[in-house]
């Protein structure tokens, strides 16, 4: 992984989860809107304690997070809040 | 542009903290010049907003496989190609290969 030993390689395919299209078309939109950059993403996924415990769109969702906190257009406890109206409204997942 | 296509380069073997686009197992090791692929803004300041201005030379660059890992068992002549932005790139030695 990033030139490391990393194992070996999982060849098995993925079927693609509901949460994850959400979280590339969250993704799309928000650099529709101007409020993300692919750069900053990247940047944002790096910098994340939790990486190499993360799959791949749970990064994208932490890193995306991360960026609209970091800018200010959300909150954590607003982010929090809403996960906990979601849960108690669907319940777990 | 600094380098021409051909020319032998070295990637830097900086650890400037941050994001960065230059793959850590490139760093130090010895390649040339591929091709130059254009100029664009430095993504290094694109991941913190910033505008990325004055726009940086990216160069494809070619290693040879056996030059990047230890105990490499492919063909001798298996190369790899990577995307390195000229301010990571000093010239190397010799002539090119």
């Amino acid at each position: 992984m990033g030139g490391s030993p990393g194992g070996p390689i999982d060849r098995g395919q993925h079927e693609v989860e509901d949460w994850e299209r959400l979280a590339d078309a969250i993704n799309a939109a928000l650099g529709g809107k101007g409020l993300q950059t692919t750069d900053q993403h990247r940047r944002a996924i790096e910098s994340l304690e939790e990486y190499r415990d993360l799959s791949y769109y749970e990064r994208w969702v932490a890193a995306t997070e991360k960026l609209l906190v970091e800018k200010g257009v959300l909150t954590s406890d607003e982010i929090d809040e809403r996960a906990a109206s979601i849960r108690r409204h669907w319940g777990e997942p | 542009m600094t380098f021409e296509p051909g020319d032998n380069v070295r990637v830097l073997p900086s650890e400037k903290p941050g994001h960065v686009r230059t793959p850590g197992y490139l760093k130090g090791k010895a390649g040339w010049i591929e091709s130059l692929v254009g100029e664009f803004p430095n993504p290094e300041e694109l991941a913190y907003g910033f505008s990325g201005k004055p726009e940086r030379p990216l160069y494809r660059v070619g290693f040879r496989q056996a030059d990047l890992w230890d105990d490499y068992e492919g063909p001798a002549e298996d190369c790899l190609y990577a995307d390195v932005y000229e301010h990571w790139l000093e010239p190397g030695e010799g002539a090119p290969t």
